[in-house]
C-alpha cells in the first residue's frame, strides 16, 4: 500500500472522527440554548397568563354572581381597577383539591372547597367553573397547563386556650413567618342558645375589638360561656392595608354526625340549601331532624363586623331539616339577603348535637383559599409568578403555574 | 503525510471556533431562565397596601411615627421570605429638583446582584384633586352630544366591537364635555332628530353626532322604501343598485339644517345603511344581516347635501390608502392635556381626498398630517362662499379597522378645545412618589 493512500486513510478517519465529536459539541451548546429560550418562553407566558386573569373581569362582567358560564374568562372584581379579584367569581372555580360528594335528594355533585368541620363551602358543578372551560376561554387548551392558587397573605389561627368561665381564646395573626404585633383585631363571637328538645335554637352575638401583643397574639375573654355551649369566633385582623381572616367553633356532641351542611344553590338568586348531615356522609341508621337558626354576619368599611337582619321566615333562616323522605323537607331553601361579601352563620340543635357551621359569602369574608387548575403530568419545566391581589379588601397571593403541552420534550 | 497535517489544521480550526462561540453562549444565571416578574411585584404589593389608603396615610406621616415600623412589619409579613427589598419615599416638589428623598428603609444591606423597582404616586388625603372640564356650548349655543347606540342597526368595519360597546366608551370619554350626553338607543329616535324632536329636552341644533356604526349609518324604518318619508331615504331611479344613497343625501341637508358635526369614526362613510327590522336577512355582501350597501356614492350625496346642491347619483371615489399616517402637532400637544393618548401613528386606508373641499369646506383641523392629496383625519367646516358662518361640520377619520375610539374623542376636543381646570398635582405637599425596589436573597 503506497504511503499517500495511507496517509488519506488516516487522514479521513480523523477528520470523520473530529467531525462527529464536533457535532456532539455544538449540538450540545445548541440544545441548551434552546431550551433556555424554551423556559424563558414560558415564563412570559405565565407572567402574561396571571395578568389576563388578575386584570379582566371576564364577560359578562358580573358572571360571578350569575349561574352562567362566561364567554370570556377573567377574575377581576368588575367595580374595580388593577389587581382586585371578585369574591364571587372566585367561589365559583372547581377546587382542584377538596374531595367532591353528590347530594342524592339534588342529583348534584358538589365541588369541596371547605376548610375542614364547620367551615364549608360547597359549589354545584352544574354553576361552577371547570379547568377545561377555562383553559378553552383562555386559550392555553393542548397548548399549556395551568395551576392557579390563590391564597390568603395574613393567616389569622384561633386556639381556645380556656374552655368556660370566662372562655379563653388566642388569636394569632402572621404573615409568611412573621408575626403582625400591633394589629387591630375585631371579631365576632356567636353563642348557641338551645331551646330544648325538638326546637329551633336561638343565639347570642357579640362583637368587639382589640390588638395584638409583640408576638402577634391577642387574647379575648368571654364571660357567661359554659363547657358545653356551642359557639363560633369569627376574627379579622388588619394593620397597614393587611387584611386577614380567622374562626374557630366548637361543636357540642359525641359524634358531631348530626348537623347542617349548607349547599349553594344558585349564585344568581342568592339561594343556599341547608340539608341534614346524613343525607351526605352516610353516618349509618336514619337520624334525628336538625333544628336550625341562621343569620349573616358582614364585614364593614371600617373593619368590624356586623350582623345583618335576615327577613324572617321568608328568607328560610328558621326550620328544620330531617334525614328521612316523608312529607317533612329534607332539605330548606335559604336566600342570603345581599351581595355584599359576608358569613352566613348557622346555629344547630339536633338531640345531643349543638353547635354552628359557618360559610362565607364572597370567599374573601372567610380567607378561604383557592386552588383551581389541573396538575402537572410529569412535566420537563414548571414556571411560577406570583402577584399580591386584594379580594374585597383582604390580602391574597396569587401563584400561577404554568407547563407546556407542546413542543419536543416537554415532559421529563 | 500530508493530509494529516491538513486535518488535524482543520481541527485546530474547528476548535478554535468552538471555544470562541463557546466564549459568547454564555449560560445565564439560574434566576433568569424563570424569573419571578419582581417589577409587578413590587407594584402590586404597593397597590395591596394601599388598598385601603393605608399607605398613603402613612407617607404623610412624620419620620418618627409608629405607623412607619407598621408599614415595615407589613412589607415584611407579606412578601415571601427571600424577597429583601428598599422603599423610599419622595417628596414631589416644584422648583429646579422634582423629587426630594424623605425617607428610607430596607431589610437587607444591599438588595443582591439584581433587583427591580416599582413606583407609586401617592396623594395626600388633605387634598383633593378635581378636574372640571369646561361645558362645550356653554358660552353659547349647542352642547349636545348624540351618540348613535341604535340596539335595531348593525355596524360595520368596527370589527372586534359593537356600535354599544364603542357607544359606552364615548360616553365615558366625552360625556364630561358636553351639556347633554343622549345615546340614541334606536332607528325610531333618530328619526326624531332628523326631524329636529328632542329626545330629552335637549338642544338639537348645533349638536355632535356619532355615528358608532363605522362604515355603516343606521337608517330609521320610515325613510326606507314603502314607508312614509322614503323619497327622503330611498331613490332607485338615481341608482337601481344602490337606492339608498339618496339617505345620505337627507343626512348632509340636516346636518347642513341643523348645523351639526357629523362624526365618521373609522372607514370609508356611508358604505352601507341598516335597519335589521326593515332588511331583515338581506346582507351587504359579507354576511352581516339587515343591512344594504350603498358603495361609493354615499359620501359624494352627503356632501352634496351639506353643500345644498341638487341630488344626482355620483360614484366618483373621493378617498384613498395614505398608509402611515401620524397625529398632527396640535393634536399630538393636546393628547397630554386632555390625558388621552393613542398610538400617535395609525394605518389609513380611506382617507379622504382634498377634491371634496370643492363643496364649499374648509379643514378646521387636521387630526392627521396630511398625506399628498390626503387627509386621513380632519374635521371640515362647511361655509357658503361669500358666507362666514359655519352651516354643518364633519370629521372624517379614514383610518382601517379596527377604530380606536379614543382618536375620535381627542378629535372632537381637540376640535371644541374645551378647557380643563385642574388641581396642581406637583405642588408641595400634595403628593409623594413611593419607590419599591425588590431583591431576591440567595444564589447567583
Amino acid at each position: 500500500m503506497p504511503a499517500s493512500t495511507i496517509d488519506h486513510v488516516v487522514a479521513l478517519t480523523v477528520f470523520l472522527a473530529a467531525i462527529l465529536l464536533f457535532i456532539g459539541l455544538f449540538n450540545q451548546t445548541i440544545q441548551t440554548a434552546v431550551l433556555y429560550q424554551q423556559h424563558r418562553h414560558l415564563a412570559t407566558v405565565c407572567s402574561d397568563l396571571l395578568d389576563n386573569i388578575m386584570l379582566n373581569p371576564g364577560y359578562p362582567l358580573n358572571w360571578g354572581k350569575t349561574n352562567s358560564t362566561p364567554t370570556s374568562f377573567g377574575l377581576q372584581d368588575p367595580e374595580f381597577t388593577q389587581y382586585r379579584l371578585s369574591p364571587y367569581s372566585l367561589m365559583r372555580l372547581q377546587s382542584l383539591t377538596g374531595i367532591p360528594f353528590t347530594y342524592p335528594r339534588t342529583g348534584e355533585t358538589y365541588s369541596n372547597m371547605s376548610m375542614g368541620f364547620g367551615n364549608f363551602l360547597f359549589v354545584p358543578y352544574t354553576k361552577a367553573i371547570n379547568y377545561s372551560i377555562a383553559a378553552q376561554l383562555l386559550g392555553t387548551t393542548n397548548t399549556y397547563g395551568f395551576n392557579l392558587t390563590i391564597t390568603p397573605i395574613v393567616t389569622v389561627s384561633v386556639e381556645e386556650t380556656r374552655a368556660a368561665s370566662p372562655l379563653r381564646l388566642v388569636v394569632h395573626v402572621a404573615g409568611p413567618g412573621f408575626p403582625l404585633s400591633n394589629a387591630e383585631v375585631s371579631y365576632c363571637f356567636v353563642k348557641v342558645v338551645p331551646k330544648g328538645p325538638q326546637k329551633i335554637p336561638s343565639y347570642s352575638s357579640l362583637f368587639n375589638t382589640t390588638y395584638t401583643d409583640y408576638t402577634g397574639s391577642a387574647v379575648i375573654n368571654i364571660a357567661n360561656v359554659v363547657a358545653n355551649d356551642a359557639y363560633v369566633l369569627i376574627a379579622y385582623a388588619h394593620m397597614s392595608g393587611l387584611v386577614g381572616i380567622g374562626y374557630h367553633e366548637r361543636a357540642i356532641g359525641t359524634a358531631r354526625t348530626q348537623y347542617v351542611l349548607p349547599l349553594i344553590d344558585s349564585f344568581a338568586d342568592r339561594r343556599v340549601l341547608l340539608v341534614h348531615s346524613y343525607n351526605v356522609h352516610d353516618f349509618g341508621p336514619p337520624n334525628a331532624a336538625v333544628f336550625f337558626n341562621a343569620t349573616f354576619v358582614l364585614l364593614t368599611t371600617d373593619f368590624t363586623l356586623r350582623e345583618m337582619p335576615m327577613e324572617g321566615e321568608s328568607t328560610g333562616k328558621l326550620g328544620k331539616v330531617v334525614y328521612g323522605q316523608g312529607t317533612e323537607k329534607t332539605y330548606q331553601n335559604l336566600t342570603i339577603p345581599t351581595y355584599n361579601p359576608g358569613i352566613l352563620v348557622i346555629s344547630y340543635h339536633a338531640d345531643n348535637d349543638d353547635g354552628i357551621v359557618v360559610m362565607p359569602w364572597g370567599i374573601s369574608s372567610m380567607a378561604f383559599p383557592v386552588t383551581f387548575g389541573t396538575t402537572a403530568s410529569n412535566p420537563e419545566w414548571v414556571v411560577t409568578d406570583i402577584r399580591q391581589v386584594l379580594v374585597n379588601g383582604v390580602a391574597y397571593q396569587a401563584k400561577l403555574s404554568l407547563w407546556s403541552l407542546q413542543g419536543y420534550g416537554v415532559t421529563s | 503525510m500530508m493530509r494529516t497535517i491538513e486535518i488535524l489544521l482543520v481541527i485546530v480550526i474547528i476548535t478554535g471556533a468552538f471555544i470562541i462561540a463557546s466564549l459568547f453562549a454564555v449560560l445565564p444565571s439560574p434566576r433568569q431562565v424563570s424569573p419571578l416578574n419582581l417589577k409587578t411585584l413590587a407594584l402590586t404589593t404597593l397597590q395591596t397596601l394601599d388598598g385601603d389608603y393605608n399607605l398613603s396615610m402613612t407617607v404623610f406621616k412624620a419620620n418618627n411615627d409608629p405607623a412607619w415600623a407598621q408599614l415595615q412589619i407589613a412589607l415584611s409579613a407579606c412578601l415571601p421570605p427571600n424577597m429583601i427589598y428598599n422603599l423610599t419615599v419622595y417628596e414631589v416638589q416644584g422648583g429646579a429638583q422634582l423629587y426630594t428623598a424623605i425617607k428610607s428603609f430596607s431589610n437587607a444591606e444591599n438588595l443582591g446582584v439584581s433587583s427591580q423597582a416599582a413606583s407609586y404616586l401617592v396623594a395626600s388625603s388633605n387634598v383633593t384633586f378635581e378636574v372640571i372640564p369646561e361645558k362645550i356650548g356653554e358660552q353659547g349655543s349647542g352642547g349636545t352630544l348624540y351618540i348613535l347606540n341604535c340596539g335595531d342597526a348593525n355596524g360595520w368595519w368596527i370589527t372586534g366591537y359593537t356600535a354599544q360597546s364603542l357607544a359606552q366608551d364615548l360616553h365615558k370619554l366625552l360625556s364630561p364635555y358636553f351639556k347633554n350626553t343622549i345615546m340614541v338607543q334606536d332607528t325610531a329616535q333618530l328619526g326624531q332628530m332628523l326631524n329636529n324632536q328632542s329626545l330629552q329636552g335637549e338642544t338639537v341644533q348645533n349638536a355632535v353626532v356619532i355615528n358608532t356604526f363605522g362604515e355603516c349609518v343606521p337608517i330609521p324604518m320610515d325613510y326606507c322604501d314603502g314607508y312614509a318619508r322614503a323619497n327622503e331615504g330611498y331613490n332607485s331611479s338615481a341608482s337601481a343598485t344602490y337606492p339608498y344613497t339618496r339617505y345620505s343625501y337627507t343626512l348632509g341637508q340636516m346636518t347642513r339644517q341643523y348645523n351639526w358635526t357629523w362624526v365618521s369614526i373609522v372607514g370609508y362613510p356611508f358604505y352601507y345603511v341598516s335597519n335589521k327590522g326593515v332588511f331583515g336577512s338581506q346582507t351587504n355582501g359579507y354576511g352581516i344581516c339587515g343591512m344594504k350597501m350603498v358603495n361609493q356614492g354615499g359620501i359624494n350625496a352627503f356632501l352634496q347635501g351639506l353643500d345644498n346642491q341638487p341630488y344626482h347619483y355620483n360614484t366618483t371615489s373621493v378617498a384613498g390608502k395614505a398608509g402611515l399616517v401620524s397625529l398632527s402637532s396640535k393634536v399630538a400637544d393636546l393628547c397630554n392635556y386632555y390625558g388621552i393618548y393613542p398610538s400617535p401613528n395609525q394605518t389609513s386606508t380611506r382617507a379622504l381626498s382634498t377634491s371634496i373641499l370643492s363643496y364649499n369646506l374648509t379643514v378646521a383641523l387636521k387630526v392627521f398630517d396630511q398625506v399628498g392629496s390626503l387627509n386621513p383625519g380632519a374635521v371640515y367646516n362647511h361655509v357658503f362662499r361669500n358666507s362666514v358662518d359655519i352651516t354643518g361640520s364633519f370629521l372624517a377619520l379614514g383610518l382601517t379597522r379596527t377604530p380606536d375610539i379614543r382618536l375620535t374623542a381627542l378629535g372632537l376636543l381637540s376640535y371644541y378645545n374645551p378647557r380643563i381646570y385642574a388641581s396642581d398635582y406637583t405642588g408641595n405637599g400634595t403628593s409623594r412618589l413611593v419607590v419599591f425596589q425588590l431583591g431576591q436573597a440567595g444564589g447567583a
